[in-house]
């Protein structure tokens, strides 16, 4: 309704690029102070925000137009609660299985490795910590955020469904931290899909798979801003023939 | 051109038993004279690598899991925090193809 009402020369005005050097618009601003909120304030998130936030995930590029993500948001505190208590039970599983930093369970070790090897996505040495941390009850997997989104993915489509689903994802993150809100990528939630109890729940079964969720809510203190990161190799095949790697 | 994992370094997995030979941890500075002691930091950190002691933060000593994603420093409102080591990873799961730490630039 707006864009029918704009005239071309609006638009041209939109699209034009800015000179070199120029300050951050508003959409880099927040995709550089976009931090993941770990702390919570127990405020519900209003139903009008999350649909806000729902409706950029509805409009995320995908292959083909296939749009192969369905969205579950989980604003029942008992069953966020219960959620929690499942996957911490297979961190718990994880640490007793493979755990060996413990005194004595240095022969635990090699089990270790094996699934680091196994299943380098899930068992890298990043999340095997983290589910260190979250079996000896240190921290909660959705950091007691009010609301969850989890995030499927539609299995019979085009390209790569997951990556699709992740777009859309981002969307909504991008969107939430620009009203206020704060949020966290929580793939924790996948062992959920190993149990027939979850799948049944959450209505899991073909053609959708669990790909990630988000914890949302209000953030305590102001998380968002700008912060050191490293930069990488860019691989640059010029238009001269040359070739370059700039970082 | 890119940077690629010869078999030798595949072969071998980082073991936490290691720290410093297989991981270079991540590692904040905080300013100890500017920290108020608000205590925002401790749960912003996801492996718990921070810790209050005498209503001032300082990173924890037995197995500070940082990888710097900078949530602490973003949410200090003193700034009194600064990453000053970023994560390194050493054999099969190294880091490729990264440049020196910059905050975000403008072109």
């Amino acid at each position: 309704m707006v864009e029918s009402t704009a005239n071309h020369e609006d638009k041209l005005k939109r699209i034009r690029p800015p000179e070199s050097g120029a300050p951050f618009n508003a959409v880099e601003d927040i995709i550089y102070r976009r931090r993941s909120v770990r702390y919570y304030l127990e405020k519900q998130v209003p139903d009008y925000l999350l649909r806000r936030i729902l409706e950029a995930g509805r409009f995320a590029p995908s292959a083909g137009n296939a749009q192969p993500w369905k969205f579950i948001v989980v604003q029942d505190k008992k069953m966020i609660a219960e959620m929690e208590e499942q996957v911490l039970k297979v961190c718990g599983w994880v640490k007793r299985f493979a755990d060996y930093l413990g005194p004595g369970n240095k022969h635990k070790e090699w089990r270790a490795r094996m699934l680091m090897r196994l299943n380098p996505n899930n068992f890298h040495p990043f999340p095997f910590a983290a589910m260190k941390v979250m079996a000896e009850g240190n921290l909660s997997p959705w950091h007691g955020a009010p609301t969850v989104l989890i995030l499927l993915a539609d299995k019979r489509s085009p390209g790569n469904p997951s990556l699709d689903v992740g777009i859309a994802g981002q969307n909504m993150v991008l969107t939430a931290h620009s009203l206020g809100l704060g949020t966290c990528w929580v793939s924790f939630v996948t062992p959920l899909s190993m149990f027939p109890k979850w799948r049944k729940r959450l209505g899991i079964r073909y053609p959708y798979t669990l790909v990630s969720s988000i914890a949302l809510g209000y953030p305590r203190g102001i998380p968002d801003g700008y912060v050191t990161r490293e930069t990488h190799a860019i691989d640059w095949f010029s238009e001269d023939g040359t070739f370059k790697v700039v970082y | 051109m890119p940077e690629y994992l010869r078999w030798k370094d595949r072969i071998k997995i980082e073991s936490f038993q290691k720290l410093g030979d297989d991981f270079v941890m991540g590692k904040v500075a905080i300013d100890q004279d500017s920290c108020s002691g608000c205590g925002l930091c401790v749960p912003a950190c996801m492996p718990r690598s921070i810790e209050m002691v005498n209503k001032k933060a300082r990173m924890v000593t037995d197995l500070p899991l940082c990888m710097d994603c900078g949530d602490c420093v973003a949410i200090c409102p003193e700034n009194s925090i600064k990453v000053i080591t970023f994560v390194e990873l050493k054999r099969a799961f190294r880091f490729l193809d990264r440049g020196k730490p910059e905050p975000p630039r403008r072109f």
